[in-house]
């Protein structure tokens, strides 16, 4: 059995999640203006006092959304969720107004709970996850911008790490395969063969990170210095 | 002694080897949830991930916010990893899981290796979905009534998945105990 669709996972791309490529300081300003846009489009969707006014935010996210996307972002997920949403909201208010009149109001809160969730959805996929993280070290503390960027630059090796523990565990026959794991007493099997040790990992790995970066000076500056600089 | 090495974590100090174990533990929180297609069509499955990470972030350290750093970078990373589709109140989502933990981390340190009290501490954190979808639905407006309804629907969900997640902890964190690798 072809265990790379292991849990039917996605794929995953970490791999533009670098810190290596110099941005300009033009680029992490357009991308903190986004930022800002987006956050300003998703507050006025929960303040919107009337339905011209919804029209009006969903004409301007509409052409948000084919600027920056380019044409080229899909919002078939998106629409399902408020599919979704909209169904279990008008049931709700079905049944707490007994008349068709309270479900123009249901509608009317669905849909500005999805105007206020598409913004930062536009956002998210126009922007490339080097630029977000870039931007965000302008105002995150520099410590913990060093742990997270470190963390998803080093997940893909941990990914391939666990996936390693999981083919040999199962060539050992752990009980972990897919079609075990559907019997919910399987799961502690998961646990002990795959879990922990990947936990271990973890640790290990933390540490080595740990020693190379104290190695290289790490902290003992009060303000985070590099290389390239930001 | 290794000159290089850094001196280990406490209460209130928190190592960067630490720190790096619980920025690894937040980005597999978020990992899983992508990775991991539950087509259960049941709210709030993914506390289950979320609860298990954080409670396992906090229990392995010995700082006191372990959980609230981990939520902090989990809520930062689904951000960068465009799974954000709450935006930024993602972040409030994480915290607010985190939060419960530290919280109870605080008032009852041994928690973490108690199948009981593991479970309702992930009930507890995995009740905050109520507050949370309960503010968002309040902010534009809905019915008190149907808000509470359709809030308590959503929490219902994250609660049950919430206690299964604190109940994986303490078997991890036990094995970890009898390796060595956490004291």
């Amino acid at each position: 059995m072809h265990l790379g669709k292991l849990f039917s996972m996605r794929k995953v791309s970490l791999a533009a999640v670098s810190l290596e490529t110099p941005v300009p300081a033009g680029d992490a300003k357009w991308v903190g203006l986004r930022m800002l846009l987006a956050l300003t489009l998703s507050c006025l969707a929960f303040t919107a006092p009337s339905v011209p006014f919804l029209l009006a935010l969903t004409v301007v996210n509409l052409a948000l959304l084919w600027y920056l996307g380019n044409g080229q972002i899909s919002l078939r997920r998106e629409l399902k969720a408020f599919v979704w949403q909209t169904l279990v909201i008008l049931v709700l208010y079905l049944i707490r107004f007994q008349d068709l009149g309270g479900l123009w109001g249901g509608f009317k809160i669905s849909w500005q709970l999805f105007l206020a969730l598409l913004p930062s959805m536009v956002f998210v996929r126009s922007t490339s996850q080097t630029r977000i993280v870039q931007a965000l070290n302008r105002i995150m503390p520099c410590r913990m911008a060093f742990v997270l960027s470190t963390c998803l630059k080093f997940a893909p090796q941990l990914l391939a790490e666990v996936r390693s523990i999981y083919e040999g565990q199962v060539l050992r026959g752990a009980r972990i395969l897919p079609r075990d794991l559907v019997k919910p007493w399987h799961w502690l099997d998961l646990l002990h063969c795959v879990v922990v040790p990947a936990v271990v990992q973890c640790m290990a790995l933390a540490g080595n990170i740990a020693l190379a970066a104290r190695a290289r000076d790490f902290g003992s500056q009060p303000k985070r210095t590099c290389w390239p600089g930001l | 002694m290794n000159p290089v090495a850094e001196p280990a974590g406490g209460l209130f100090r928190l190592s960067l080897k630490d720190a790096l174990f619980i920025g690894f533990c937040a980005v597999f929180a978020v990992l899983a949830r992508m990775m991991l297609r539950l087509h259960l069509h049941i709210s709030g499955h993914a506390m289950l991930v979320t609860a298990f990470f954080l409670l396992l972030a906090r229990g392995s350290v010995r700082y006191r916010f372990a959980a609230s750093f981990a939520g902090l970078l989990a809520g930062s990373a689904s951000i960068f990893l465009g799974f954000a589709k709450s935006g930024p109140f993602m972040l409030v989502k994480y915290l607010a899981v985190a939060l419960v933990i530290d919280l109870a981390g605080l008032l009852m340190p041994n928690l973490f290796r108690n199948y009981f009290w593991c479970a309702l501490v992930g009930g507890l954190a995995g009740g905050t979905k109520f507050f949370t979808a309960y503010s968002v639905n309040y902010m534009v407006g809905m019915d008190p009534t149907v808000n509470f309804q359709a809030s308590l629907f959503e929490a219902a969900g994250a609660i049950l998945f919430g206690v299964l997640g604190g109940l994986l902890v303490p078997v991890v964190l036990r094995r970890l105990h009898a390796y060595g690798v956490i004291s």
